[in-house]
């Protein structure tokens, strides 16, 4: 009871001051993304061990890519962070508040876009507001500059079903960002999507991250995807999941495609692929 | 004249496809009359059946009011039950299980067998038909309505945890709307079924005549054609049922035939108008 009050008096706060649809004047004076903080956490599910005492910092506003291979517990982490899964033992902070087994935090998005059929575009975009306080008129109009800002704003009113692959999942990360969360788990978002489709996506993240002030943990197989995007990548071992290589990407912001074929990027990547698949990494 | 909507179009020509069917049968039903030589108190034509609905229209009309009614209300009695239901059990395993045997069975009984039952304790009036035709529709409402909460993507439902949802906003916003398109399709079959049941109850006993009494005294009496007459009209109700019930599921599930809201219930046309100017040129995909 006193948890999902608080949950909410933080929710209200946040609406305040820093919407996503903020005007371009005041986005400069949001407050910074959370400081993440996996402490020490452990995920067992009967016999088996998902995660075994994993501890991550992800700083105020970064950009955490992580990748490693299949099963290694990566979507378990984030159903933890997230709220979904309370971990066996361990705690989840942010800004060094404990928000271990509460949901509401964060924004979640996966390799499906899960839009409601029946929801059009911006019906899609404000399901954050339906599900929680009901949707105001300030809502859609939040939604729609979002949806204008990056490139649908034709389509406010089109049925999911009507949009190619690439337009679904840039509504599903609008829907993320509508929620307000300063916070952003992004499970392969852009796993089920064809390479040029993709590399827009890149793109369109970069500059979607650079408007906004928030803290990113995206979770993917692709290593270009992971060094491009990211501040830092996260590189995990086999089941249980642990962190075995946390790699810097100093690559300046903002990042365009010429990034992918410079020097720098092609030498982070070689070192990346090279811990990937260093022998005994691979889960059997 | 201007070009008609592309869906009353589409709608103009399935009606007339529908009733092509219709005269094909009609055609091939005359056909058989004519090369066996049946006699019309062994088959009449559907053309003389339909002449002796008209010809009696003034007896019939009320005839077919009082059926329809019946069908009617013990169809929505029906539906509302089965919906219901199936809301229920789809709350807990445990409810489920407890309901869902006796759903089954309650479609093996005969109906038949528990007519005659019910009349001793509702009654000769409107009550016993409203409890067979209810009967017969909850179930498959109840069955396709639960199959639909039950199927709702897992990843759905934890999303909208994971937004801070609800359980109350949660059923309304997500689960509620993803039962229309199953709830449908339990009316749909629950529609072409109904008027067997109001029949039902008619033969059994009643006060009032219906569609179903004329049938059985015509019966009785070996007036095939008023036989005929009679069941032509029957099927015409629960034709007419399904029809409707499909036209309102056109209305209620629009995202399923159109790729746009329908303009009523946009959002732009000027109503909605976003908050902070374009930044279209300097999105990387529009420039």
């Amino acid at each position: 009871m006193s948890m999902g009050s608080r949950r909410k008096e933080r929710a209200g706060a946040r609406d305040g001051h820093d919407g996503v649809g903020a005007t371009a004047s005041d986005r400069g004076v949001r407050s910074a993304g959370p400081e993440v903080i996996v402490d020490d956490v452990t995920i067992r599910f009967g016999e088996t061990l998902a995660i075994d005492r994993l501890s991550l910092t992800i700083g105020r506003s970064e950009f955490v890519s992580i990748v490693g291979p299949s099963g290694c517990g990566k979507s378990t982490l984030f159903n933890a962070i997230s709220g979904l899964v309370r971990p066996t033992s361990g705690r989840v902070l942010l800004d060094g508040r404990d928000v271990t087994g509460e949901t509401g935090h964060v924004g979640y998005m996966l390799q499906k876009d899960l839009l409601i059929p029946w929801r059009t575009v911006i019906g899609n975009i404000v399901l954050g507001a339906a599900l929680t306080r009901g949707v105001t008129r300030r809502d859609r109009e939040e939604a729609a500059s979002l949806a204008a800002r990056y490139g649908l704003g034709g389509f406010l009113d089109h049925y999911p079903h009507a949009l190619s692959g690439g337009m679904r999942q840039r509504v599903a990360l609008m829907r993320t960002l509508a929620l307000h969360a300063d916070v952003l788990l992004l499970d392969e978002p852009f796993g089920a999507l064809d390479a040029q489709t993709r590399l827009d996506m890149q793109l369109w993240l970069l500059s979607v991250y650079q408007d906004l002030n928030v803290t990113v943990l995206f979770v993917t197989h692709d290593v270009d995807e992971a060094i491009f995007l990211a501040d830092r990548v996260l590189v995990m071992s086999g089941r249980p999941g642990r962190v075995i290589a946390d790699m810097p990407i100093p690559l300046s912001r903002p990042r365009d495609i010429d990034v992918l074929t410079s020097s720098s990027f092609t030498e982070l990547k070689r070192d990346t692929l090279r811990l990937l698949h260093k022998p005994g990494s691979v889960a059997a | 004249m201007t070009a008609l909507p592309a869906v009353v179009r589409r709608t103009l020509l399935r009606l007339a496809l529908g009733a092509a069917a219709v005269a094909l049968i009609f055609g091939l039903w005359n056909l058989v009359i004519f090369a066996f030589g049946l006699k019309p108190y062994a088959l009449p034509t559907p053309q003389s059946a339909i002449a002796a609905d008209v010809h009696r229209w003034s007896v019939i009309q009320a005839l077919t009011i009082q059926t329809v009614e019946e069908t009617v209300y013990g169809f929505l009695i029906g539906a509302t039950i089965g919906f219901l239901l199936a809301v229920l059990m789809s709350a807990s395993k445990m409810v489920q299980r407890l309901i869902y045997p006796t759903l089954i069975t309650s479609q093996a009984v005969p109906i038949v067998a528990i007519a005659a039952p019910l009349a001793i304790l509702f009654g000769f009036g409107l009550l016993p038909k409203l409890v067979i035709v209810a009967w017969i529709v909850f179930f498959p409402v109840a069955v396709n309505v639960l199959d639909g909460l039950a199927h709702i993507d897992a990843d759905l439902v934890n999303l909208s945890r994971v937004m801070g949802a609800g359980h109350v906003r949660g059923f309304v916003v997500i689960r509620l709307p993803a039962t229309l398109s199953p709830l449908f399709s339990g009316l749909k079959i629950g529609a072409t079924y109904a008027v067997t049941g109001a029949v039902i109850g008619e033969w059994t006993a009643s006060a009032q005549q219906g569609l179903g009494t004329y049938l059985q005294t015509a019966n009785a009496s070996l007036d095939t054609t008023g036989v005929l007459g009679a069941t032509i009209l029957l099927t015409a109700i629960g034709v007419v049922s399904f029809l409707l019930v499909a036209a309102f599921e056109g209305v209620a599930t629009p995202w399923r035939t159109r790729s746009t809201a329908r303009r009523r219930l946009r959002t732009t046309d000027g109503r909605i108008r976003p908050r902070t100017p374009d930044r279209l040129a300097d999105d990387p995909i529009v420039r």
